[in-house]
């Protein structure tokens, strides 16, 4: 990513991996992309993110958290940890190509 | 060369256009520009892409539902080498077509220095072409058949030839000395200064005397034995005896003679049949007729197929491709001088060699010519190796390996379509001699064998005599040789003359032969099965005409 101006480094604590799957590229249809953020990321800052990182104007960002399995190990309960995905609708006409990274 | 032209050519997508460029056109040599467009390989990507995009597995998506971008992006790389492989494949096969090119070995692609992915790629192809041979006249070719027929004096000499192999030694009078030839049995006990040595006693040995079997001077010694005699043998070992601690040692052998047994030949009868396995006499000449028949059936042949062999090269000539003369030669040369190394003064031999390396070379070409020939004609005319020949061709190879082998080598070449190429070639060859045997006309004449062997002898020069085609494409030197050979080789006995033909190994004919397994290798990998056969074909009139003199 040629960018002139330096990008903030908080945001990249923000936006973690794309998600690469077949419903994240159905996704691409309606310009959205699907990323992993961090939990404790907010709505504004990873519209923030996105905007920074990838240079494209965002129009919504939607947000779930993906709770972490409880599993167990030599029978003791544990869980996973919880994740945070974004869908990221982009404004008409701009993309980001997920599989080249920041 | 020829002046330059440009054309394009449009291959199935008429959008693929590749743009060729004519470089060089001198003799059988042809090299070509040829640039494929960024465009076309790219749609090579994409095709490749759909191909492999139902089996592509990813985490985050069902086998085969991998989006194509997807698939680029991940395997991209692989994929537009592949393509790009594929598109100098077609681009060079298009070429060919598009030309009438019939390339006689493997064309030599080079991709121009630079190439990056996404850029037009321009090739150069080198390749040599094969001559335009039109299709040659096979008719009002003549031959003669010489037939020999094997009587029973023929038959009679072979056997008592077996039987002389046959040696058998009979008890002698007591009296009698042992002398050159005898056979003793005899009790001997070794010491080296006196001390007995390891393996240096033994009992009811047979020696032969003469046979040099034993230590240098211990057979020579026993010469005038007598049963029951007594002698001490002394002898110096030979400094190269392989037993560490007697290397040069004086020793002194005690010997007891037990028998004296001189040779004696085995008599032609029923009993020798019997000795043999057969149930009578009456068999083994049968068995024997058999052999000689096929002998000189086989002598008859080599006759036939070096005559039909003149004449083709007689009556045609054209270029040959300098890359297959070259790979035929470097065969004959290598096999030379794998010789030479085992010659008593390589050195020599060498220089011989050298002097004779246009000779040699002229037989690559003519070797070269005929295989093309032969193929030619054989294409021309639907000569074809049935599958089932081919099997039994297989199997009849597949002999010489173990047992436990022999499933592997088949498979092998059942697989490998050049292994079978080698396979077949000799057999193509023999079938379009064959071919050709059946549209001569044939006039018989009966000879004797003396008379074959040397036809097939002065055939050597004959052959190479006439005609443009062959005069200079013929080894002078082993003409000559025979020539002068000639004399005393009628004169001889037909073994002498093999030996004459043998004896200056120098000389080309015998080489051949022996260069002839591997000739087959070379032109066969040139991907045409077609030349191979050819390659071999001249020595491999020349092997059996060897094998049989050296038989006799």
């Amino acid at each position: 990513m040629a960018k002139a101006k330096t990008v903030d480094a908080r945001h990249y604590d923000v936006i973690l991996a794309p998600v690469i799957t077949e419903k994240s590229t159905l996704l691409s249809e309606n310009n959205a992309v699907v990323f992993k953020v961090a939990n404790d990321a907010t709505k504004p800052a990873i519209k923030a993110a996105v905007e920074a990182l990838f240079d494209v104007k965002v129009i919504g960002v939607n947000t779930l958290v993906t709770k972490g399995k409880t599993k167990r190990w030599k029978g003791k309960p544990y869980t996973r940890s919880d994740v945070k995905k974004a869908i990221v609708r982009l404004a008409e006409g701009q993309s980001i190509d997920v599989t080249t990274g920041v | 060369m020829a002046g330059v032209h440009r054309y394009e050519i449009l291959s199935k997508d008429k959008t693929k256009a590749m743009k060729t460029v004519e470089t060089l056109n001198e003799g059988l040599k042809r090299e070509y520009r040829v640039t494929i467009t960024a465009k076309d390989i790219d749609a090579r990507v994409d095709d490749e892409v759909k191909s492999i995009a139902p089996t592509v597995r990813m985490p985050g998506f069902r086998p085969g539902k991998v989006p194509p971008n997807l698939i680029r992006k991940m395997h991209g790389a692989a994929l537009s080498a592949d393509a790009l492989n594929k598109a100098i494949d077609q681009s060079v096969r298009d070429l060919m077509t598009k030309e009438k090119l019939r390339p006689a070995l493997q064309p030599a692609v080079t991709l121009a220095d630079g190439y990056e992915t996404g850029k037009d790629a321009e090739l150069t192809v080198a390749l040599e072409v094969l001559p335009d041979i039109e299709t040659p006249s096979i008719d009002g070719l003549k031959l003669e058949r010489l037939t020999v027929p094997a009587d029973d004096k023929a038959v009679m000499a072979k056997i008592e030839e077996f039987a002389a192999q046959m040696k058998r030694f009979e008890e002698a009078p007591k009296t009698k000395k042992a002398a050159t030839g005898d056979q003793v049995i005899i009790d001997f006990a070794g010491s080296v200064d006196g001390v007995a040595f390891d393996g240096g006693t033994g009992e009811d040995m047979a020696v032969e005397i003469g046979s040099g079997q034993l230590i240098p001077g211990f057979e020579d010694q026993l010469v005038g034995a007598k049963v029951g005699d007594e002698k001490t043998v002394k002898v110096t070992f030979p400094d190269e005896y392989p037993v560490e601690n007697l290397k040069g040692a004086k020793a002194e052998f005690a010997v007891t003679v037990k028998e004296v047994k001189v040779p004696a030949a085995s008599k032609i009868d029923d009993e020798f049949a019997k000795s043999l396995g057969l149930e009578s006499l009456d068999k083994l000449k049968e068995l024997m007729k058999d052999q000689v028949e096929q002998e000189l059936n086989g002598l008859t042949r080599t006759y036939m197929k070096r005559k039909l062999l003149d004449q083709l090269a007689a009556s045609h000539d054209f270029d040959v491709p300098p890359t297959m003369v070259e790979a035929e030669f470097g065969q004959i040369w290598q096999q030379l001088e794998q010789e030479v190394e085992r010659e008593d003064d390589p050195a020599a031999a060498k220089a011989e060699l050298e002097a004779d390396r246009d000779d040699y070379h002229a037989i690559a070409v003519r070797r070269v010519r005929l295989g093309l020939l032969l193929s030619e004609i054989g294409q021309a005319h639907g000569v074809q190796v049935s599958s089932q020949e081919m099997q039994r061709l297989i199997m009849q190879a597949a002999q010489q390996y173990r047992p436990e082998d022999r499933g592997r080598f088949m498979e092998y070449v059942q697989q490998d379509a050049l292994a079978a190429a080698q396979l077949r070639a000799p057999l193509y060859e023999d079938k379009v001699v064959d071919f050709l045997f059946e549209k001569a006309e044939i006039s018989d004449r009966e000879v004797t064998r003396e008379e074959l062997e040397a036809a097939i002898e002065a055939d050597d020069d004959s052959g190479h005599v006439h005609g443009p085609g062959c005069g200079h494409d013929h080894d002078h030197k082993p003409a000559k040789k025979a020539a002068a050979k000639k004399p005393a080789a009628k004169k001889a006995e037909v073994k002498e003359e093999a030996k004459a033909e043998e004896a200056p190994a120098k000389k080309a004919p015998a080489k051949k032969a022996a260069a002839k397994a591997e000739t087959e290798e070379k032109p066969a990998a040139a991907k045409k099965a077609a030349p191979a056969k050819a390659a071999a074909e001249k020595p491999a009139a020349k092997a059996p005409a060897k094998k049989a003199a050296a038989k006799k």
